[in-house]
């Protein structure tokens, strides 16, 4: 099973989008073994590893012990940034999405908050700390304690107090990803209700509630990522950018960030088969293609490339390239089949 | 009717097409009975004018998706306001006689697609975003005056969405749906754990609070949004839930001038079925009915108002528009139906073009 998988994605990741007919059942029930569950599982790995790394960073702090702090930050972020937009079951439960990522933070909230509790004299447990507001929870957080003013204290022992709350919040975050995995590994909970829709259930009631679901989370992934991660920065009507509004600017992974949302929308896209009409799985895979070519062009951290002309530029083709990509999901393949996601529903209006 | 609509379509003519000897004084006719925001078939956005029976007396293109109408006979005009956060409203003659006029909010502020005229249609309101500082406004235009807007006052909360004018002619109903949006960020909600919605009443001479309700702090993610006012002056809302998915709280309920706020419990299937999301509220013509709507649970419920229980529950894939019809209510669908349900006798309709959500009865 693990080799077909692996074959599965090789082929996948190289092959167009989808050129054979799929079920709407096929669909769901791909989507949830071939990405949702294996990328879940990886999050809850790669968020174990950060818990254990900042453990580590608090008992033997170091110059080597805090930048391995620092890379499994990156590790579990981007395997967050993979499967953020699942946004149903799991992720939406007890504000999880928002105590993981608490973005954006229009008016700094967040790191006001952080900041206060960096200046307090106690640090908060694990259990203190999951009472707190949800933007001092998450990985918003870890980065101002691993990356902002102040973090060198880390690596001897002056900076007990800020790695044990930096400790806390690594749990929380290696918490609620374990329960994300668990929670779609369950064989009676989410992903049966959704690959095996039925009118008793209490959310999906038939398949085409359920690919509703399932559209409708990767066309708004897409506008989310456009949204709140590309075009808050982006040089407006004054033509200055603003990269102080950029996600992760402080650990450089603004862009290994962006990377990882592209990547999960595709690797979800392909890997389900949702996308069976030839001609519009043709245009996805270029729109996607675009994407990630455009991805490869910004090289600098996000504060040097948007100094850049042409990577500047390069990002205005990714914003582009998300356009396309909701229109072409969001409202071609819904209305190819029959779906009403986009329209009237989904949207909170 | 079919001649009519393939000459509009023919000539992509909306507002241009104001020749039609029915289009003329529609309104005073009593011809224009319901108008809602559509899009059509190729994806562009608009409105539709249309008869007792369904017919359609005039389209009007739009620029970016609509949401709600207002239409008064005094001011003699509707006006279409851009779907939240669009930073349009189309004011329009339903006449046809005049050109339709756009308005653009302010800066610092867009519309969230709700808006109201004075009695004597001297005045427009709109429920605007002061988004910088996160907080709900009412704007006030002059309607005598080329529709300038002339000045705003606060809702006492943040993300109103529908505002209605009570019976007393002098006090808004606004609901503050406590989620806060800037557009830097489009449509993301960036409080979700901290929202506090209400339901305020304002005294429309001075913007003064007459009163602010809130259901029980443990439904502070249960965002109020939409509302219809039944005979006995009692304020109906219906609810979209915020908090987590598994959790099917009531979602309608009533607030009073008196200061009561409260929701009523509807059936446990019922509940389930409106997936956490009233997507429209409205009142029966005698008052006695409330019609809620689901597009996520394409569902739709005519409750009793006094016996605070469903009398009809029918299903209508995408089902979101309502408006009072008959004894009952007309309603309308994202795939461009339209049926008659509660009492309200009438065939079922397909049509080429998407309703969006709201259907106005004139």
């Amino acid at each position: 099973m693990r080799i077909l998988f692996g074959a599965v994605l090789a082929l996948a990741l190289s092959a167009p989008v989808a050129a054979q007919t799929t079920t709407p059942s096929e669909v769901l029930r791909s989507s949830v073994s071939n990405f949702v569950r294996p990328q879940m599982n990886s999050f809850a790995r790669e968020a174990e590893t950060l818990s254990s790394a900042v453990m580590t960073l608090c008992t033997t702090p170091s110059a080597e012990t805090l930048a391995e702090a620092k890379t499994a930050f990156s590790g579990a972020a981007t395997a967050y940034g993979r499967v953020e937009f699942l946004r149903l079951g799991p992720l939406m439960e007890d504000n999880r999405a928002d105590r993981l990522l608490f973005w954006p933070d229009r008016r700094s909230i967040g790191l006001k908050q952080v900041q206060a509790v960096l200046a307090a004299s106690e640090t908060p447990s694990l259990e203190e700390l999951t009472g707190k507001s949800v933007a001092v929870q998450g990985f918003g957080a870890l980065e101002f304690v691993l990356f902002g003013t102040g973090q060198e204290a880390l690596a001897s022992a002056a900076g007990q107090a800020r790695c044990g709350y930096g400790k806390a919040i690594a749990q929380n975050i290696a918490q609620i990803a374990a329960a994300l995995a668990d929670g779609w590994s369950d064989p009676n909970g989410i992903a049966k209700r959704l690959t095996q829709p039925d009118p008793a259930n209490t959310d999906y009631r038939d398949t085409t509630e359920a690919l509703e679901a399932l559209i409708g989370v990767v066309a708004h992934g897409i506008e989310n990522v456009r949204d709140t991660r590309i075009n808050p920065f982006l040089p407006k009507d004054d033509a200055k950018p603003n990269p102080r509004l950029a996600l992760f600017w402080r650990s450089e992974q603004t862009i290994p960030m962006l990377r990882a949302n592209v990547s999960g929308l595709r690797q979800l896209v392909e890997l389900s088969g949702m996308v069976s009409d030839g001609a519009l799985a043709a245009k996805v895979t270029d729109a996607f293609d675009r994407a990630e070519a455009a991805l490869d062009r910004v090289t600098d951290p996000i504060d040097t490339a948007l100094a850049d002309p042409a990577q500047t530029a390069a990002l205005g083709d990714l914003v582009v390239a998300t356009q396309d990509l909701q229109q072409l999901i969001g409202e071609e393949l819904s209305s190819t089949l029959g779906l009403s996601v986009g329209f009237s529903s989904l949207d909170g209006d | 009717m079919w001649q009519r609509r393939a000459f509009l379509k023919a000539t992509g003519a909306g507002f241009a097409a104001s020749l039609l000897p029915r289009q003329a004084f529609a309104l005073e006719r009593n011809d224009l009975v319901f108008a809602s925001a559509i899009q059509t078939a190729s994806g562009a956005y608009g409105a539709v004018l249309m008869g007792e029976r369904g017919d359609i007396i005039s389209t009007l293109d739009l620029p970016d998706r609509g949401h709600d109408i207002t239409i008064s006979r005094e001011a003699g005009r509707g006006v279409i306001f851009a779907r939240q956060p669009g930073t349009f409203a189309v004011v329009f003659d339903p006449d046809g006689q005049a050109a339709p006029q756009t308005l653009t909010s302010i800066d610092g502020r867009h519309f969230f697609g709700h808006g109201v005229f004075s009695p004597d249609g001297k005045l427009l309101y709109a429920t605007e975003s002061d988004y910088e500082a996160a907080q709900g406004v009412v704007g006030i235009y002059d309607a005598t005056n080329g529709y300038r807007r002339i000045g705003e006052f606060p809702t006492y909360g943040t993300g109103p969405h529908e505002m209605l004018l009570m019976p007393d002619g002098v006090t808004f109903v606004v609901a503050n749906g406590g989620i806060e949006t800037h557009p830097d960020f489009g449509r993301a909600e960036l409080n979700i754990e901290t929202m506090d919605p209400s339901v305020v009443f304002i005294d429309r001479r001075d913007g003064r609070l007459v009163g602010q309700l809130r259901l029980d702090a443990g439904l502070h993610q249960l965002s109020i949004r939409h509302m219809a006012i039944d005979a006995r002056s009692r304020v109906w809302f219906g609810c979209q839930y915020k908090g987590s998915p598994s959790y099917a709280p009531q979602l309608v309920g009533y607030a009073t001038m008196d200061g009561d706020i409260r929701l009523i419990e509807l059936p446990a299937d019922t509940i389930l079925s409106l997936r956490n999301y009233v997507g429209s509220v409205a009142v029966s013509a005698d008052g006695s009915k409330i019609g809620v709507s689901s597009p996520e649970g394409d569902l739709l419920v005519a409750i009793d108002a006094e016996g605070r229980q469903p009398a009809v529950v029918e299903t209508l894939r995408s089902g979101c528009g309502l408006a009072a019809d008959g004894a009952g209510f007309i309603a309308t669908s994202g795939m461009g139906d339209m049926i008659g349900i509660a009492g309200a006798e009438r065939p079922t309709q397909s049509f080429d073009f998407h309703f969006d959500n709201h259907m106005l009865r004139v």
